[in-house]
């Protein structure tokens, strides 16, 4: 007690710990490890299993695309709503080349329909490519704010999927295998070919956003739009790219969920855009722009679905699906709140 | 003189024209048929409208097609119906999406002229309607029990698990489908323990996860009921990349082509289809003869059951209860 040296070293040690808490990611490690930790209880040690992890990295790869696109587009300070239509739109385009276009069906499955995925992937960023300009047009041109420019490209493009599709599932060729657990010398891992291409997505764009002057003008563009404009850089040109690369990720995101259910569906994005907000916003996000990191935004979408598959393989107390859709909305604003207090905390 | 002859000559033809054009006018009157759905883009109302046209090409008639795009919701289909109304069809189609809601506009068609059919679901008080026609959804839910049953080989005394797939918990034909679901395990079928459900939120993407953590959860899982066509496309894409097709009994709702397609190679075990088309037709045709000839339906309340498709039904079958795309 009386030891003042002590006290000071506690002290201290108690600051390092508490600075190291106010970095997203490390926040987001320990909460991960805690919720695994709790998981693995709750089900009767079946959480951390090849199955469950493989369904958490799975839908991990269905969002983190679109929280990648949504990273770019935050950070310039503005937000795209359209992302969950564009993976619908892509899907069901893709399923409409192969399917009526190309006069193919389930038959051609394997080895035997990778050309065909391919062709889907390709339309399904081209499509992507095409309503991120589109979003671009709105926003530069008859300078509509991004939040009512990509809402009414949601409302459009969710209705043209259906117009495509007549409302139903496209099933054509498919290869499952891509989505399959890869199993080295006999030991099962969860990932698959599907998830290893988006890791592989989201870490290039990770770079591109963290190393390059690309990223820089993002953040500037988000941080002090004026000061930007001022050093030379057209905000209208990198809006432009921004939002092509956002309809992009999220064109490819319909192509994952092409790959996982072997069809394109008028509700293969319904409600995604939602997710991919609040994962982003997990992730340490600014909605306000000119903040974030893509290792935060991936941890982020990785806590999300870890309580998304974690809360259904809880077997101790029985908890029902009203139940579960409140405990992950108490989650998501517990996360924004711990943000805001470690912000608070550090002026 | 003469002018005088010729001028009334001339207003007598006038007339005359005028009368024959008003008689030749009302004789090639079309009707017109008003159709307000509740969401245009299900799947189940996109087969509606197949019939529902069919069936106007073959009586004749205008069809004037209305619902909101995306939200089945009583606050976006009120204003569609009172719009549909200014335009004075001479019948009207209504798929109420809340039977007190929609009960205003249905008396105020009626007051104006115009006969009202309810389709699927139905407003409060139908006495002013000429026809109510329902799909039987519990009795679906019956028929999947039924078929999951089969398909397992249900033993009395042996214990089966079973999971259902949902939308959410307040869709009306998923709250049918699986509480029919639900009486009929438990009056038939004791030993099938239905040990968990999970909410799609509309995403097939969703449904495929509720599956493959199901499969990981109960490693003896017999079958899948999955009520919906979202969770049937999840849970038949989680069953083929993890090569259980064949070994967990699968039902699904909605004959869309493409489940069609796997119900033949033994992804589905069963489909329950309902008739959309069929009630659609019958509801217009029983709107045209009642304003033509005033006849009305010999009965008010039509329930049109649904059907069980498997590998023993037959091609006529599949090619009549197979919803048609509209594209």
């Amino acid at each position: 007690m009386g030891n003042s040296i002590q006290e000071g070293q506690e002290l201290s040690f108690l600051d390092k710990v508490k600075a190291s808490f106010r970095n997203q990611s490390t926040l987001l490690v320990v909460t991960l490890v805690i919720l695994a930790v709790i998981f693995q209880i709750a089900s009767e040690g079946i959480f951390l299993s090849v199955g469950t992890l493989g369904t958490v990295l799975n839908d991990w790869g269905s969002y983190i695309l679109l929280a990648v696109a949504q990273t770019f587009v935050v950070i310039t300070g503005g937000i795209d709503l359209s992302v969950g239509s564009t993976v619908s739109l892509s899907s069901v385009v893709a399923g409409w080349v192969l399917v009526k276009g190309m006069g193919l069906d389930t038959s051609i499955s394997g080895d035997a329909a990778l050309p065909y995925v391919l062709i889907a992937t390709l339309v399904c960023l081209l499509v992507g490519l095409a309503v991120g300009a589109l979003n671009a047009f709105l926003i530069n041109v008859l300078k509509i704010v991004p939040f009512i420019a990509t809402l009414a490209t949601m409302g459009a493009m969710a209705g043209m999927a259906i117009i495509i599709s007549g409302g139903m599932p496209l099933q054509g060729p498919n290869d499952f295998n891509l989505g399959i657990a890869y199993n080295v010398f006999g030991v099962e891992l969860p990932i698959s070919s599907t998830i290893l291409t988006v890791l592989i997505i989201t870490v290039i764009a990770g770079l591109y956003l963290h190393k390059t002057r690309f990223g820089l003008y993002t953040y500037s563009l988000g941080s002090n739009p004026f000061a930007t404009r001022a050093a030379g850089i057209s905000p209208a040109r990198h809006i432009t790219k921004v939002y092509m690369l956002s309809g992009g990720l999220a064109g490819l995101a319909g192509a994952y969920a092409y790959i996982r259910l072997g069809a394109g569906s008028p509700s293969n994005g319904a409600g995604m855009e939602l997710y991919a907000i609040a994962a982003t916003v997990i992730g340490g996000v600014s909605l306000m722009g000119g903040v974030g990191r893509i290792v935060g935004v991936a941890l982020g979408t990785l806590v999300l679905f870890t309580v998304q598959s974690g809360l259904l393989m809880v077997k101790v107390v029985e908890v029902s699906p009203s139940l579960k859709q409140v405990i992950v909305a108490i989650l998501i604003a517990a996360a924004v709140a711990v943000q805001t207090l470690q912000k608070n905390g550090r002026k | 003189m003469n002018k005088r002859i010729l001028s009334v000559g001339m207003a007598a033809l006038a007339v005359a024209g005028l009368t024959l054009g008003a008689t030749g006018c009302a004789s090639t009157k079309k009707l017109t048929i008003a159709f307000v759905m509740g969401a245009e883009s299900d799947p189940f109302f996109q087969a509606m409208k197949v019939g529902a046209t069919a069936e106007a090409k073959a009586e004749g008639v205008d069809l004037i097609w209305q619902g909101d795009p995306s939200h089945y919701d009583v606050a976006t289909q009120v204003p569609i119906v009172d719009n549909v109304i200014a335009q004075k069809p001479d019948g009207l189609v209504l798929i109420p999406t809340d039977p007190t809601g929609l009960q205003a506009s249905s008396d105020k068609a009626v007051a104006a002229g115009i006969a009202v059919a309810n389709v699927d679901t139905h407003t409060a008080d139908t006495s002013k309607a000429i026809i109510t026609i329902t799909g039987d959804n519990a009795d679906g839910g019956a028929k999947a029990a039924d078929a999951i049953a089969g398909a397992i080989g249900y033993t009395a005394g042996k214990s089966y698990q079973v999971v259902v797939g949902l939308t959410s918990a307040t869709a009306t034909t998923n709250v049918g489908r699986y509480d029919g679901f639900k009486a009929q395990v438990k009056s038939k079928y004791p030993g099938i323990k239905i040990v968990d459900v999970a909410y799609s939120a509309a995403n097939p993407q969703t449904a495929n996860s509720n599956v493959n953590n199901w499969l990981t959860k109960y490693p003896n899982l017999s079958g899948i009921f999955a009520i919906d066509g979202t969770n049937a496309s999840g849970a038949a894409a989680a069953l083929q990349a993890k090569n259980l097709v064949g070994k967990i009994a699968l039902v699904g709702y909605d004959a869309y082509p493409a489940n069609v397609d796997l119900l033949k190679q033994g992804v589905f075990t069963a489909l329950i289809a309902q008739d959309p088309a069929e009630e659609a037709r019958l509801a217009i045709k029983t709107l045209v003869d009642y304003i033509k000839n005033g006849t009305k339906p010999s009965s008010h309340d039509v329930v049109i059951a649904n059907v069980t498709l498997d590998k023993n039904t037959s091609d006529a079958d599949f090619t009549k209860y197979t919803y048609v795309a509209t594209n």
